[in-house]
């Protein structure tokens, strides 16, 4: 029998080697895994372990017909590490600096600058030396994929790319007010971009994972993982065709009468959604840097003025809703005081002049007296006249979900002096915002009820499925519906050869409206030659499906004593009017031609 | 223990050993492989995940600039550019409202067309056994 392998004392020295090799792997694993193992997962943690963030998408903000007109869009912050540079490359820096669109001069600076001074308290003591080295220089932050694919192709080394998300707004400077922007930080700083943040926002992602020496994630060690979950849309109401209607009539207004602000809305009264808001000055979304802070307000909602004649509509509508007058009843407008509460109160001064004094609550309407409506505002007396007031909102907010609106002034008859119910009822002694004054038009149209101003419609998620609907929601009755049926049907003389704006007039269209030429405060006392003009209406009179304001702050026009409402805003309205009938498809209501019946009454 | 039954032990340990040895070693590249194949599936993954969002990252930035391209001052540009002339119809000339019920003249004209005098018809022969 052969003694083999074992035959000899190789077998045990190997077997001993063999073993020991074990013992001495088995001793290290110990040490590894056992008694230095808290410190070694600590410096593994530190080095290999990273978190990476997964950024949420902004949601989109998109109009009633799906036109984008916000979007996050994907943005190459371009830039270089001048410690790599290579000399070979050089000849195509200037290619480089085409592409970024920048000054070759400037981009040679950026790659020959490879060091900076060290600020305060970044360690210079220890390091001994004063400066530092640049290991990132920003070459450009928006720069399209398109051109980044040809910088990559330039296979310049040390230039890279950090993509990241960037809000664009692709209709420019429609609807600024309204859209608001997000800043260069990423905070929402305007408009529904801040004040619909909630929806738009997204939540974040993050994964948890590890890197190897050259900082690439490895994907096998990836541990826990929290998806980003991207935000959701916004479906306006506003239409942008509508809107750029409104903003190009914007447009002809400021060329043509110069104000200092103006604003146009558009609204359906029958839901209180907003169509269209336009305001004078405006700014470019995408250049919102550029626009002072003056341009940037939405003061269809963040600005008060006194609403002037506009204003008459609630001391018509509350003395008709109380049945305190019929469209009939006459009152003297030639008097210069009245006796109210035991004492005389004097009147205030018509703006034109009428060839019989004693007019109906009709023609006091639309020949828009002003010592007829302070008579029927002292029909009412103070706390009713108040209390009407509250009732078609001034005073309060009106809840509209664009944000930023102030509550406009409307003092309680506590605080009233001797001249308040005189003048309140012609538009002065209070303040209000354009948006409260179009909605205060809005409760005639909308047969009697104050709608919230609305301009969400819906709330969409990254899919495109529907989260959530804004349905139409009523603040209240203010007049009954019989009463905003005569209100509207007096509107419509407004806009006749009678009345005060025939400019407004639409052919073969009902149009209600009220003209308003507010003087202007200006150190405390009412001024002759600045004035706001307004118009605000709806159409068609006996079926309204639009409620438009225009509102021009202080225009002017050549030759003419004052920018009246009917000369600076009715054929702005009648114009945005004709326009939307062509768009929406408005049918025109037959003519209400019913005899005003038992007119003491007040029957139509 | 006499001497060949302690050579049949070693032998047998050793053989035992080397056995271990291989099945512990191919357990080790079999994890290995498996390591590996793990960090691949991980890597094409990673890839199909980069490739989303970079379709995505296209997707938005193609929105964007359709959204650019629809936005009505390009509208009316390109209607300018490219001489289409479309434009809204004028409200005063082009567009004209009717008063009346169109149902009731449509229905007035064919009434007319139907009681007109006879001689705007054309007879109606019968021929006894039909046409032949």
């Amino acid at each position: 029998m052969s003694k083999g392998f074992a035959s000899n004392y190789r077998i045990w020295l190997l077997a001993a080697v063999v073993f020991l090799c074990f013992g001495c792997v088995g001793a290290r694993l110990v040490f590894l895994h056992v008694i230095d193992r808290d410190k070694l997962v600590r410096y593994i943690d530190k080095a290999r372990r990273q978190i990476i963030p997964d950024k949420a998408r902004r949601g989109d903000i998109v109009d009633a017909r799906g036109n984008v007109l916000a979007a996050s869009h994907s943005q190459v912050v371009v830039g270089v590490d001048p410690q790599v540079l290579r000399k070979e490359d050089e000849a195509k820096w200037p290619e480089l600096a085409r592409l970024l669109d920048m000054p070759f001069a400037e981009l040679q600076k950026i790659f020959t600058t490879k060091t900076k001074p060290l600020a305060q308290g970044e360690g210079a003591a220890e390091a001994g030396d004063d400066e530092r080295d640049i290991r990132w220089a920003k070459l450009s932050e928006n720069t399209s994929e398109e051109v980044f694919e040809k910088i990559t192709a330039l296979k310049i080394k040390g230039v890279y790319g950090d993509r990241t998300y960037c809000r664009a707004y692709p209709h420019n400077q429609l609807a600024s007010h309204i859209i608001g922007y997000v800043n260069k930080e990423g905070t929402p700083a305007a408009g529904l971009e801040r004040f619909a943040d909630f929806y738009l926002r997204g939540q974040d992602g993050w994964r948890e994972s590890e890197k190897d020496g050259r900082q690439r994630e490895m994907a096998q060690f990836r541990t826990r993982e929290v998806p980003a979950a991207n935000g959701f849309s916004l479906v306006l109401s506003i239409d942008s065709a509508i809107q750029h209607m409104v903003e190009v009539e914007l447009e002809e207004v400021v060329k043509k009468f110069s104000p200092e602000k103006a604003t146009i809305i558009v609204s359906d009264p029958r839901t209180g959604f907003v169509l269209a808001m336009a305001n004078y000055p405006t700014f470019n979304l995408n250049e919102f840097s550029k626009a002072d802070m003056a341009a940037q307000r939405n003061i269809a909602v963040c600005d008060q003025l006194e609403p002037g004649s506009t204003f008459k509509i609630v001391a018509a509508s509350g003395a008709l809703n109380e049945g305190i007058v019929s469209p009939e009843s006459h009152f003297d407008c030639s008097l210069s005081s009245v006796d109210y509460k035991g004492k005389p109160r004097s009147l205030p001064r018509e703006a034109h002049p009428f060839e019989h004094p004693v007019l109906s609550v009709s023609e006091i309407v639309a020949h828009s007296s002003n010592k007829g409506a302070a008579q029927l505002g002292m029909l009412l007396g103070d706390q009713r006249m108040y209390d009407y007031a509250r009732k078609f909102g001034f005073g309060e907010k009106t809840g509209f979900s664009g944000g930023g609106e102030i509550d406009g002034e409307l003092a309680p008859p506590s605080k009233w002096d001797g001249l308040t119910i005189t003048r309140m009822p012609m538009g002065q002694s209070i303040a209000a915002t354009p948006l409260q004054i179009h909605c205060a038009m809005g409760v005639i149209a909308s047969g009697g009820l104050l709608m919230r101003p609305q301009i969400i419609r819906e709330v969409r998620d990254a899919r495109g499925e529907r989260v959530y609907r804004f349905d139409a929601v009523s603040r209240g009755r203010v007049i009954t519906e019989h009463t905003a049926e005569t209100m509207s049907y007096l509107l419509t003389k407004v806009a006749s050869s009678e009345g005060t704006a025939v400019q407004a007039a639409i052919p073969n269209f009902e149009v209600a409206g009220k003209t308003g030429t507010a003087q202007k405060l200006i150190g405390g006392h009412y001024s002759s030659t600045h004035h706001v003009g307004s118009f605000v209406g709806f159409f068609p009179a006996s079926r309204p499906q639009i409620v438009i304001s225009v509102i021009v702050d202080d225009g002017h026009i050549p030759g003419a004593s004052m920018a009246s409402g009917a000369l600076v805003a009715a054929p702005s309205f009648r114009r945005i009017g004709e326009q939307l009938i062509q768009y929406l498809d408005i049918k025109p209501v037959t003519a209400v031609n019913r005899p005003l019946l038992a007119l003491g009454g007040g029957h139509l | 223990m006499n001497k060949s039954d302690r050579h049949a032990f070693v032998n047998q340990m050793l053989v035992y050993t080397l056995v271990m040895i291989c099945f512990t070693g191919s357990i080790g590249l079999g994890t290995v492989w498996l390591r590996n194949q793990i960090a691949q599936t991980a890597n094409s993954i990673k890839l199909y995940e980069n490739r989303t969002a970079e379709t995505e990252r296209r997707l938005s930035e193609t929105t964007t600039m359709i959204a650019s391209e629809q936005s009505p001052d390009v509208l009316i540009r390109r209607n300018a550019e490219w001489r289409l002339g479309l434009a809204s119809p004028d409200f005063r000339t082009q567009i004209v409202r009717i008063s009346e019920n169109p149902e009731e003249r449509l229905a007035a004209k064919r009434n007319r067309e139907i009681f007109a005098p006879q001689a705007s018809l054309q007879p109606v022969k019968f021929v006894l056994g039909g046409v032949r």
